[in-house]
């Protein structure tokens, strides 16, 4: 057998086992939108840790960090720091959210919006962006997944079939199973990550080097800059670094997705626990971080972005077809399984929000299950062809939906914390901070002025304008509970 | 929660942002080594260790204060 079947049928093998586990675990959950959107909210600390897991540590960001490590050295330090931050975030903002999603019966960020807000409008414009947000970062997954599928077809076939097949069988798996089935797909998708990740970032640089001082012994002879940050104010210096980190810790949890899941813990206390607990998980990133440092001193001279598959590379290169067959399965499943989530955070906002609540579509709970899962699909296709046509373009987009969704964060933390706040000013807010991204953005210009991060200004801006007309126009009904 | 308990809890949710954050200028460096790691990154995972150790001691804070 030529080791390109052997690997590509590994990881055949391993995406279908995991599907026909997650589907057989869910067999006897009856559907209705609170189940199929935030799990009955009923999940406990393990199930919510698996979950929240499963979609913050994605493909991209494996493939991503390592490549980070190999292109550009230590500014991929920052993939480690913000994650650490935003869980302390985490642990005094989700509480509160989680306890108004139970007392209100919330299902989206939308609907957090329209009733911390007391404005439908604003809940059916927050609906609407999210999905948009969303599309680019599935696409992302796509170009990991499609990566991936390359080196374990030995680049002897055309993985964009293999990426569409495995697309298309995992949203119809959203399509049955939920977000419960999300949840129990990301138990196999841990396993199998970690024990990729080990192997990467242990076994491969222990193998060439011998240690790990002795590997970094010789990136610094061979890069004497790569393993401290440029003090000059330009593109990944310290200015560059610290202001991402702090933009990325506070949007870290502003994604539909994330809402979801934060909706589908059983209370407060289980969210706190999952924020105490999660910086454990960051470790795996650190072991990435090795292999990306490994790959560049084995095989040296790659450009940015096609670093991304330096150490799958590595390990395609010096290792049998079924390690490349395991390593690639876990990477797959870090890409479906997150890409699931997505699919299913876009669909509920689209439906609940703009078809709901906007144009009074399928707002009974049979119609509104049976819309989400028609929407999985939808958003499904979509991303897809999209992908397909312009998959270049769309990986620039990223920078779009890290700036983008964190203009929400200001509207997530006053909805807890300060009532006098008017539906008006976060729409303005939102407008003014993503008009600075898009002017920046469209402009070209330099997308970091003095080396500070664009979207942490346009963060403030977003801020600024809250607040000035919070003061000036504050909400006449603040004292009464507004519903959605 | 008393006063002091306030403040140290205060300090406790700071310590490791202000770490990642304002601290990188300072600990922008390879030399000295920490078990072979060069001594940003060092720096990074001790502040990561710290944000699970700092969070549980606040959440027993918050837990003596309201049971």
């Amino acid at each position: 057998m030529s080791p390109a079947i052997v690997a590509l049928s590994i990881v055949g093998l391993v995406v279908g086992g995991t599907i026909a586990f997650a589907l057989y675990s869910v067999r006897r959950i009856p559907m209705d939108p609170h189940q199929y959107i935030v799990a009955g909210r009923s999940l406990g600390a393990f199930f919510l840790w698996l979950l929240l897991a499963g979609e913050v540590y994605t493909a991209f960001t494996f493939l991503g960090a390592a490549g980070w490590a190999y292109s550009y050295g230590a500014a991929a330090f920052y993939i480690l720091a913000y994650g650490t931050i935003g869980y302390i975030i985490g642990y005094f903002l989700l509480p509160g959210i989680s306890d108004v999603g139970h007392a209100r019966g919330l299902l989206t960020s939308g609907d957090y919006f329209a009733d911390r807000f007391g404005s439908r409008r604003l809940g059916v414009a927050i609906g609407a962006l999210q999905f948009f947000f969303l599309i680019p970062y599935v696409t992302l997954q796509l170009t990991g997944l499609q990566i991936l599928l390359t080196i374990a077809g030995y680049n002897a076939y055309d993985a964009r079939v293999g990426v569409a097949i495995g697309f298309l069988m995992m949203a119809l798996f959203v399509f049955s199973a939920g977000l419960r089935g999300t949840a129990w797909a990301s138990v196999v998708k841990d396993g199998l990550v970690l024990a990729g990740v080990i192997f990467a970032g242990v076994a491969i640089p222990l193998r060439f080097f011998g240690s790990y001082g002795a590997m970094f012994d010789r990136i610094q002879s061979a890069h004497p800059t790569w393993l401290t940050l440029v003090a000059t104010p330009t593109n990944h210096s310290v200015i560059w670094f610290v202001t991402t980190v702090a933009l990325t810790a506070i949007g870290f949890f502003a994604g539909p997705q994330n809402m979801a899941a934060i909706l589908s813990a059983r209370d407060g206390n289980t969210l706190r626990k999952n924020a105490i607990w999660m910086p454990v998980y960051q470790i795996v990133l650190l072991l990435v971080f090795f292999a990306g440092f490994a790959a560049l001193l084995i095989v040296p001279g790659m450009k940015p972005g096609a670093a991304d598959q330096s150490f799958v590379l590595v390990v395609q290169r010096y290792y049998p077809a079924w390690v490349v067959g395991f390593i690639a399965a876990a990477g797959s499943l870090a890409a479906l399984v997150p890409a699931s989530g997505l699919l299913l955070g876009g669909a509920s906002n689209l439906v609940k929000n703009v078809l709901g609540d906007g144009l009074g579509i399928a707002t009974g709970d049979r119609a509104r299950t049976f819309a989400t899962r028609m929407a999985v699909l939808s958003l499904a296709v979509l991303a897809l062809g999209l992908w397909l046509i312009y998959s270049k373009t769309l990986v620039d987009l990223l920078l779009f939906y890290y700036n983008g969704i964190t203009q929400l964060m200001p509207g997530l933390i006053f909805g807890l914390v300060w009532r006098r706040v008017p539906a008006r000013a976060i729409a303005a807010g939102i407008a003014g901070g993503l008009l600075t991204v898009l002017t920046i953005f469209y402009e070209h210009a330099d997308p970091t002025p003095w080396g500070v991060n664009i979207g942490l200004l346009a963060l403030v801006v977003n801020v600024v304008i809250v607040v000035a007309i919070t003061l000036v126009w504050p909400r006449k009904d603040a004292a009464v509970e507004v519903s959605g | 929660m008393s006063k002091g308990a306030r403040v140290l809890r205060v300090v406790l949710a700071c310590l490791v942002p202000a770490m990642l954050t304002v601290g990188i200028p300072f600990a922008n460096r390879v030399e000295p080594r920490i078990f072979g790691l060069p001594f940003l990154l060092a720096w990074i995972i001790l502040g990561t260790i710290l944000a699970p150790v700092s969070l549980s001691l606040i959440y027993r804070l918050e837990g003596r204060a309201n049971p």
